[in-house]
């Protein structure tokens, strides 16, 4: 790691230290659950930039993967004695299998990576708007899935006493890490012949290339990403139903991606940040508004049409997002050189 | 040793009816440059997509070293040692110039150490050190070229396949490139196509000339021999080609 990337990676650890430690010492519970919240987002949207940052291609699957993680390690660690309750036709083999916290977060990381190498070739062939609409129909399929499954997700009904184990500690030290590896994985080999895929099709084709390879690989790392953000979420929020991997969400993670900057780690870090402090900054605003009477109405969603406000504004005016091309350690570095 | 050369055997194209190329034929041994000439549409850039698999023929057949390598996707064939630039130059646009070079030299599977040293040695040979941390995007349009051809060499070609590598240069852009361009065939044991319009360029730097019109092959053979024949001149060369006569 040269000197620009060491400083795009203080550049991110900073901030998130400096929020875990502000939500774990100013005393507010509340803080701390959004704190680790922020940063179980921030995994889900490094791993969304691993693959359409860099490979360019919209993909709407990726909190289906964040689905596979969460049911998956869920089903190791629900109390032995609570899952004839919970899952009453649970597979007999599953049933008496209890795996540490832990394990079991890395066991859905995994199944989620195995289920998106197995379902994503074929798909990698296609490009543009083919490429997105085969995403969304993925997200659509799988959701669907988790919805009928009832054997192992309870149906569409909530998932309940999953064990609380996602501490501040551990949701923070997985975003650096999610930090890290996205960073890595934009400069090595790979990352860098996907972005020229990215850039143009056919010259990356015309030098040697293989497409849909490379795009495969940048599908499965993020799709890893999703199913460790999913276990950790679980472990977090300890009761869920299908809906929280859909649509919601989706618009949620990529909101932060693209007003972030979908081409560089430090702008998808930045956007998550921005994001979600402008998401509480609303909330307290409408509960204010709200409890206060200014209008005679009570106002809902201001939320998510601010987002989609400011989604649009920033597809108009920056296409590329806040932080465009150019990780944030280059760029200070030409700054400090200029200055 | 089998016969070193990339070669179109009897290729015909069609387009939608249109007969793009017919029954054309192409030989380039390495350690050669040829030209390949003729008018507009007449369908040099259709032949070099023809090689690079951009392009699938209605009939005939590519051979690299004595190879059949009809079958092969460009992306194979790039992997044999056929590389190419593109007449609109196609660079990885928010990559900088270091990188688009060095994703060539990894493409064709260098190791990174050794990808680094492709690319000083590069950004050397083509006088494109000073651009190296900028983003291809921000380059003009005679240095996009020239960083299209570095990288296309970063790949470490057999063939390397020119589509106008001097358009849109000025004279003395274009000049120091088809220096650095007559030493390549030698140095790196390596054949070159080079389409341009800058007839002059073309004698000066070719060994031998190919001349198409209409799809078909017209004339080749040497540069003087060629450019000398009647059907060249009336198709191709015209008014031009007396004037810079008068000139030599």
């Amino acid at each position: 790691m040269n000197n620009s990337k060491l400083i795009t990676f203080v550049a991110i650890v900073i901030p998130v230290l400096a929020v875990m430690l502000a939500a774990r010492f100013l005393g507010f519970p509340v803080f701390e659950r959004i704190a680790t919240l922020l940063f179980i987002n921030m995994i889900l949207v490094l791993g969304l930039q691993a693959f359409m940052g860099n490979s360019g291609i919209l993909s709407f699957a990726h909190i289906a993967f964040m689905g596979i993680g969460a049911y998956t390690s869920s089903l190791f660690t629900i109390p032995l004695q609570m899952r004839g309750m919970v899952l009453p036709d649970l597979y007999p083999v599953l049933k008496p299998i209890l795996l540490s916290p832990y394990a079991a977060i890395a066991v859905g990381a995994v199944a989620a990576m195995l289920v998106a190498a197995l379902v994503a070739y074929p798909l990698m062939r296609l490009s543009d708007a083919a490429a997105v609409i085969t995403s969304f129909a993925l997200l659509v399929v799988m959701h669907t899935i988790m919805v009928n499954w009832s054997e192992v997700t309870n149906g569409p009904r909530t998932l309940f006493g999953v064990p609380k184990a996602t501490t501040i500690y551990l949701a923070a030290g997985g975003a650096i890490l999610a930090a890290l590896v996205a960073l890595y994985f934009k400069e090595s080999r790979t990352g860098l012949l996907l972005r020229a895929v990215r850039d143009d099709e056919i010259a990356a084709g015309a030098m040697g290339a293989n497409l849909s390879l490379l795009r495969w690989k940048g599908f499965v790392l993020s799709a890893l990403f999703a199913g460790f953000a999913g276990g950790l979420w679980a472990h977090f929020i300890t009761s869920y139903q299908p809906s929280a991997f859909y649509l919601k969400e989706t618009f949620v993670i990529l909101g932060m991606l693209v007003i972030g900057g979908a081409g560089t780690v430090s702008g998808a870090v930045l956007g998550t940040f921005v994001v979600t402090f402008a998401f509480e900054a609303l909330r307290a605003t409408e509960n204010a508004l709200n409890s206060s009477s200014v209008f005679p109405w009570q106002l809902v969603g201001l939320t998510e049409i601010v987002l989609a406000l400011a989604m649009i504004a920033v597809l108009v005016l920056r296409p590329g997002g806040l932080i465009e091309a150019e990780e944030f350690g280059a760029t200070w570095r030409k700054w400090r050189r200029r200055g | 040793m089998v016969n070193q050369s990339l070669k179109a055997n009897s290729v015909t194209v069609e387009f939608v009816g249109l007969r793009a190329l017919d029954n054309v034929s192409l030989t380039l041994n390495r350690r050669e440059i040829l030209g390949l000439i003729g008018p507009n549409g007449s369908g040099k850039t259709t032949l070099i997509n023809v090689l690079t698999g951009q392009v699938k023929p209605v009939s005939g057949t590519v051979t690299c070293d004595g190879e059949d390598i009809s079958a092969l996707l460009p992306r194979e064939r790039a992997l044999r040692g056929i590389l190419r630039s593109f007449q609109t130059v196609r660079l990885f646009s928010n990559l900088t110039v270091e990188e688009n070079i060095e994703v060539a030299a990894i493409a064709k599977g260098s190791s990174r150490r050794a990808a680094g040293r492709i690319v000083d040695r590069l950004l050397e040979e083509f006088s494109l050190g000073a651009y190296r941390a900028e983003l291809a995007s921000s380059l003009n349009y005679g240095d996009e070229r020239r960083v299209e051809i570095a990288r296309a060499l970063a790949a470490e070609p057999k063939y390397l396949l020119l589509d106008e590598p001097a358009a849109g240069m000025n004279e003395d852009e274009s000049a120091t490139l088809m220096q650095v361009l007559a030493r390549l065939p030698q140095e790196r044991d390596l054949g070159i196509i080079i389409i341009d319009h800058d007839m002059p360029l073309i004698m000066r730097l070719c060994h031998r000339l190919q001349a198409i019109a209409q799809g078909k092959t017209i004339g080749e053979g040497g540069v003087d021999e060629v450019r000398r024949l009647p059907a060249v001149i009336e198709a191709y060369l015209g008014a031009d080609a007396v004037e810079s006569e008068d000139h030599a």
